[in-house]
């Protein structure tokens, strides 16, 4: 056994969620291993093809789910378009999970902002299933999720649980042009619909995920609104190949992705040199 | 203190292994070129080389190495891992800046998650250098807190002096292939201090490197990157030539239901290097992957590791086919602190 040995997962379930993305809930084949197996809502796995690849992706399920992990997966490149046309009872190869996570437990007490736009919602869908399960420590939890066009949006059984969620309050947009006739949500850019919801800072962490052009002006939306950038977080999704902190790929700087990150707060970020 | 004893020669440290039946790597002539192979005739080593072709990197850190075996049907999926036991290994007459490099590249393999396949090697492998007795324009160990001589990384270091040879040992694999070798005879700290005089003249070119890092945190838009290093083409002859550059790959290469997959050199300098699934790529043109290669030799490395990730052996002056001298580069900035 070597640190890039996989260990193996076999596909339970495969829900579609749009044209191109797909969420593989997934058990281990290795019944000590998946006794043992646990991880915090942020961090990622190496997700592999065999005969394609492997690919860094966050783990989309709640901790509590033990023996299993849930991840969805677009398909861009090799790998994905393999993982998106799994079929249960495939198997795939895992390694994980690597890297930091969100620190729930430093936000307990508090309003939690979820920020999230596309594929991005996977990677802060684990933290959000985790304060669901023990709202009574947070006080209040805003939910403001888009996508491109309705089509796009995934997670969307589980957005119509938190519309009747009374701890929740959605917020769903899509990109301008990307509405259809029935659409109950708002029309908007993700920083745009933030900007109108005059988020207030007192009391408030938020946790943003989505394409780093989004990110960026996410950050620069909630600071101008006066939040701290030590209480923003978000999660950095890099190139990556070995996820061990050795080969080299994923450095902002002198911060590894895949060792001091994923997740990092917008005060870290605001750090680093502009190459990510 | 490192312990000094008298050696006949490179060539009786080949010769005592082989009839020891040991497995020995050196330099070996190939055309013009040195490179380090494994011999099995003592005459087959030449030590009156100046710079093998590329440094014995690749022996830790292969160009390209299976790390997992897979087949996979439907029914069935089966992983092989490949053995992790390396022979036992002895590496005579590699020079001090190539012995450095693997001192240097320890710290990243060995940190946090260790990498089984170099920590391997490395264990079963005995390195003897052999001090540098010329040196062109394009060495500039002595900027890098190095030296002809210097000992870094060498289980035992042979260095030439006025009387002869001798072997400055400086760790237990160096302690236990000295009495191996049965070398016995004490030598003259006197003989050695003049050696590393004499060393020391053969480097011409030389410049303050310390402050290096300090520049580099604060100029990282600087408009030098891109006048001065816009001419990289990209080829990643630098990368692959340098003793710590350690940026690997993994890829799958399948065959049918099966296949490999393997690790394999890849290089900050590649336009490839870092382009996300989607086609974004931060490092949209030339000069910032050439300046990610300076910055994380010059600063990252320094901030997380304590050491440059470079040991002044030049050989990325000597092959880069558009001449982008990496130490004009870092004498530009030395003269800008």
């Amino acid at each position: 056994m070597s640190v890039y040995s996989p260990t193996l997962l076999k596909v339970k379930e495969v829900l579609p969620e749009t044209h191109d993305i797909a969420t593989l809930i997934m058990g281990f084949q290795d019944g000590a291993f998946a006794e043992e197996f646990s991880f915090k809502p942020g961090q990622f796995g190496l997700f592999g093809a065999f005969g394609e690849g492997e690919c860094a992706l966050a783990i989309a399920s709640s901790p509590s789910s033990k023996g299993q992990i849930t991840c969805s997966i677009k398909k861009v490149g090799k790998v994905t378009s393999s993982l998106t046309s799994a079929n249960a009872g495939d198997i795939i190869g895992f390694r994980g999970p690597y890297g930091n996570w969100f620190p729930l437990e430093k936000m307990k007490g508090k309003k939690l902002f979820f920020i999230a736009g596309g594929i991005g919602f996977s990677a802060i869908r684990s933290s959000l299933l985790s304060v669901l399960e023990k709202k009574d420590n947070y006080k209040k939890v805003v939910l403001l999720y888009g996508a491109r066009s309705v089509g796009e949006l995934v997670y969307k059984r589980e957005l119509a649980d938190y519309e009747k969620n009374s701890k929740v309050d959605l917020i769903k947009t899509v990109d301008p042009g990307g509405d259809e006739k029935d659409w109950d949500g708002k029309v908007g850019f993700v920083p745009s619909v933030l900007e109108e919801m005059k988020p207030k800072p007192e009391g408030s962490v938020a946790i943003v995920c989505g394409p780093p052009v989004m990110i960026k002006i996410t950050i620069a939306t909630l600071v101008k609104h006066g939040f701290k950038r030590e209480d923003v977080y978000t999660t950095l999704e890099n190139r990556m190949k070995c996820g061990l902190g050795k080969c080299g790929r994923c450095n902002i700087g002198k911060a590894y992705v895949c060792k001091d990150g994923p997740v990092f707060t917008a005060a870290q970020i605001a750090e680093f040199p502009p190459d990510y | 203190m490192a312990k000094l004893l008298k050696v006949e020669s490179p060539e009786s440290v080949v010769e005592k292994l082989i009839s020891l039946e040991k497995r020995v790597i050196a330099p070996v002539r190939d055309g013009r070129l040195h490179r380090f192979l494994p011999v099995t005739r003592m005459e087959d080593a030449d030590f009156g080389y100046f710079q093998a072709e590329g440094s014995m990197k690749g022996y830790f850190l292969p160009a390209t190495e299976g790390i997992l075996k897979f087949s996979c049907t439907t029914n069935e999926q089966k992983l092989e891992e490949p053995d992790l036991e390396f022979p036992e290994t002895f590496i005579v007459g590699c020079r001090p800046c190539d012995a450095a490099a693997l001192s240097i590249q320890d710290k990243l393999f060995e940190w946090d998650y260790v990498d089984e396949f170099y920590k391997a090697r490395r264990d079963s492998t005995t390195i003897v250098g052999l001090a540098c007795t010329y040196a062109d324009n394009n060495c500039f160990c002595t900027s890098m807190g190095l030296a002809p001589d210097s000992p870094d990384g060498s289980d035992i270091l042979i260095v030439k002096t006025e009387e002869g040879f001798l072997a400055e040992i400086s760790t237990k694999k160096g302690e236990k292939l000295a009495s191996l070798l049965e070398l016995k005879e004490k030598g003259s700290a006197e003989d050695r201090r003049r050696a590393g005089v004499n060393a020391g003249k053969l480097i011409t070119r030389e410049f303050r490197s310390e402050g290096i890092p300090g520049w580099l945190k604060s100029n990282f838009e600087h408009e030098l990157w891109d006048s001065m290093c816009t001419k990289c083409i990209g080829c990643a002859a630098c990368t692959f030539t340098c003793p710590t550059c350690h940026c690997f790959d993994i890829v799958d290469e399948p065959v049918g239901t099966s296949g490999e997959r393997r690790k394999n050199w890849d290089a900050c300098t590649l336009r490839t290097f870092t382009i996300h699934a989607s086609g974004y790529n931060p490092r949209s043109v030339q000069y910032k992957r050439y300046r990610q290669r300076i910055e994380h030799k010059f600063n990252y490395y320094v901030d997380r590791f304590g050491r440059f990730l470079c040991t002044g052996c030049g050989r990325c002056i000597r092959v880069c086919p558009v001449s982008l001298d990496m130490a004009e580069v870092l004498e530009e900035i030395s003269s800008r602190v």
